[in-house]
């Protein structure tokens, strides 16, 4: 009786559903093709993994503001997987429930994303993977940073400060995060041009601040010899640079960083206040995104792999980068 | 003064302030009062693994300050997390509520510029408000303390990263100048390693949270030890019925310990706060662990009614220097909670006699036949 009971609801709930997606984008019988242009409307759909970060809240920010710039978008509430990638799959399943026009989705892994992807690649939904890659080829266009490129970058900025050598030491985000893998990598390719710089310690502080600046308060009760500090996103970088301080060694050591957010506690501002000696910024991709979406509701093709540049931030620039990327007054 | 009826199933609920009038044991008291001994062993153990391994290093002032300057904020939620346990409850809400009030803190200090003496007893309030709805729920509407505070170990984080918008607030609030603000300044006080109170009177100085983790442990000792509600804590804990027969307010002992609970989380979050000198919406996760562990290793029962603060403040104590030591040996993280979790084990296991002289019990019987 209650299974019964049970399953009428479910197939109520799925008519329903079934209503209100037809009514929400009708005429989706031909999902992809020149016929969509004539619509008014095209809903996109956004995943993203985790928004408690502040750089994934500044691309939403940002998304938010470039899609705009497109009359005929709309953009549904986007979706915060809390780095659950179980979450996340049933958020990217209830966009193609809902027929979304584009989805975009910024894995929280790639693995168990890939199937729910390759599912809307069937129902012909073009996808834009924003980040983060899948396993499958079977999506629109994928646009991130290259983050080997950005560690590579950083070591090069570090070979380049420390002329005649020097310990460096490194603080790791998780060390089984792909970005931290990547950034590391690239760090090592870009320090070799100066043999004389030696990689002292490395050490997890999972991307967090307090963890940083502990750790790097131990190294400095150790004693070590620090020269320069690179960690794999700004805000480890400013928590090593507070330990430091608190030694009074600030302007002892370089503090090299990656992220390069135009937030008041972000790296950007921190170049201009002399803290870091630079940061990289690593693109978030929302104006790439956007425009993607754009043309592939109009039934355009958009290339298949966006990679995008990393710019270095230094004292130099750093008040113009900042006016650039400052999203907070815009709408 | 009443003096609640107390059962004595269980190990160890003799209240110590029972054996009065008996100087002799007056030194048993004391030394039992602090928690369980095996509590000082550990840290004795711990204080020599980080002399044999790096000796003047891990003595340096400096490097002790830090390390417990780093947990503080942790300590200060376990003698919170002490007064529930004790009262045979459960928060695990504190890191939660950590959060919001540093959130808070944050936002009251970079959007209206609030001065911080303000700001701090405002979290405070706002930690007890929380931890009054903690207290309602378990009480009032008879959810498991566990049940209850999982939910809103939920709740509260979601309202801080609603309010936050799921970003990061700093507040080192820089002028025009280029120099810190002063309400700024005075709120980096509170956490910031290396800005010391008391230089020149204690050598190089303590900063503030060492300094508030000791205060807040003494205070809530003797509230322990000195006064009625503490013994009521116990008494509840110990056995409700037993307390509710002798008078004792079992629903406002629970509401309160709650709000006392949520009142320290609240003055964490400002220290918490300063010490990466951001609110990070993703702050004081799992710090409910580091709490409960801080308890447990202390000596406190999760059946409540056994346990003490010093205790407490010995096991927050051992967690830190242990961190330090395996931090300053560069000892990766897998490790560090490979024994953690080892040490916790031990700890609970080193107080239950009963456990060990039976596992004592089984080993002659095994040794017995072959002799």
């Amino acid at each position: 009786m209650f299974a019964t009971k049970r399953r009428l609801s479910v197939a109520a709930l799925a008519v329903v559903a079934g209503l209100v997606t037809a009514t929400a984008c009708a005429s989706t019988d031909e999902p992809t093709g020149q016929k969509e242009t004539d619509k008014d409307e095209f809903v996109v759909g956004y995943s993203q993994s985790n928004n408690a970060e502040p750089y994934r809240a500044q691309l939403n920010i940002q998304l938010e503001y470039f899609v705009k710039k497109y009359p005929k978008l709309k953009l549904m509430p986007i979706t915060d997987a809390q780095q659950d990638s179980g979450k996340q799959v049933s958020q990217v399943q209830n966009f193609i429930t809902n027929n979304v026009d584009v989805l975009i989705v910024s894995p929280n892994e790639s693995a168990p994303l890939t199937p729910v992807v390759d599912k809307a690649c069937e129902k012909k939904i073009p996808v834009i993977i924003l980040d983060r890659s899948v396993n499958t080829d079977c999506y629109s266009s994928f646009i991130g940073g290259d983050n080997v490129e950005a560690g590579r970058k950083a070591g090069e900025l570090a070979a380049k400060e420390l002329p005649d050598g020097g310990n460096v030491v490194v603080l790791q985000g998780i060390l089984s995060n792909q970005p931290q893998i990547d950034r590391l990598k690239g760090f090592e390719e870009g320090i070799k041009s100066n043999p004389k710089i030696k990689i002292l310690k490395k050490r997890e502080a999972k991307w967090l601040k307090p963890d940083a600046t502990r750790i790097t308060s131990q190294w400095l009760s150790q004693k070590l010899d620090i020269d320069l500090v690179y960690a794999e996103n700004d805000p480890m970088a400013l928590g090593a640079y507070q330990a430091a301080a608190a030694a009074g060694k600030e302007k002892d050591i370089k503090f090299i960083g990656t992220d390069g957010l135009a937030i008041p506690d972000g790296g950007i501002r921190a170049v201009q206040q002399g803290k870091l000696t630079g940061t990289f910024i690593y693109p978030t991709g929302a104006e790439e995104a956007a425009k993607a979406a754009n043309d592939l509701a109009a039934g355009k093709t958009v290339e298949k792999k966006q990679v995008l540049p990393i710019d270095a931030v230094t004292s130099d620039n750093a008040a113009e980068l900042y006016k650039k990327y400052d999203f907070s007054g815009r709408s | 003064m009443s003096e609640p009826t107390r059962d004595s199933s269980g190990p160890g609920t003799e209240l110590p302030t029972l054996v009065q009038n008996q100087p002799r044991e007056r030194w048993a008291r004391v030394l039992a009062a602090p928690g369980s001994l095996q509590g000082y062993i550990g840290l004795a153990l711990v204080v020599i693994a980080g002399i044999a391994t790096k000796g003047t290093t891990f003595l340096d002032q400096g490097n002790l300050t830090n390390a417990v300057g780093a947990f503080a904020s942790r300590g200060i939620l376990a003698i919170g997390q002490t007064l529930v346990i004790l009262a045979a409850g459960i928060d695990l809400s504190v890191g939660s509520m950590l959060a919001l009030a540093s959130m808070a803190s944050a936002m009251m200090l970079a959007r209206a510029d609030m001065p911080p003496l303000l700001i701090l007893p405002l979290c405070m309030v706002v930690g007890a408000a929380m931890g009054f709805v903690n207290g309602a729920g378990t009480t009032w509407l008879r959810i498991q303390p566990f049940v209850m505070t999982l939910a809103t170990l939920s709740i509260f984080r979601g309202i801080d990263r609603h309010i936050s918008d799921n970003v990061s607030v700093g507040t080192e609030i820089v002028t025009e100048s280029g120099e810190l603000s002063p309400h700024s300044e005075q709120f980096q006080l509170f956490g910031t390693p290396g800005r010391n109170l008391f230089e020149g009177v204690l050598g190089a100085g303590v900063y503030y949270p060492v300094l508030a983790f000791v205060v807040v442990a003494i205070v809530f000792h003797l509230v322990l030890t000195k006064t009625r509600f503490g013994r009521h804590i116990y008494a509840v804990g110990g056995n409700e019925t037993a307390a509710r027969l002798s008078g004792v307010n079992v629903a406002a002992v629970r509401i309160a310990v709650f709000t006392l609970c949520g009142m320290l989380a609240g003055f964490a979050g400002p220290i918490d706060a300063a010490y990466s000198s951001q609110a990070d919406p993703q702050a004081g996760q799992m710090y409910e662990l580091d709490a409960i562990a801080a308890c447990v290793i202390g000596g406190a029962a999760l059946q409540g009614g056994r346990g003490s603060m010093v205790g407490t403040f010995v096991g927050a104590l051992i967690l830190t220097l242990l961190d330090n030591v395996l931090g300053l040996n560069a000892v990766s993280d897998n490790m560090q909670l490979i024994i953690k979790g080892c040490i916790v084990v031990v700890a609970v296991v080193l107080q239950r006699p009963d456990l060990i002289s039976s596992a004592v019990a089984t080993v002659r019987r095994l040794v017995r036949p072959a002799s």
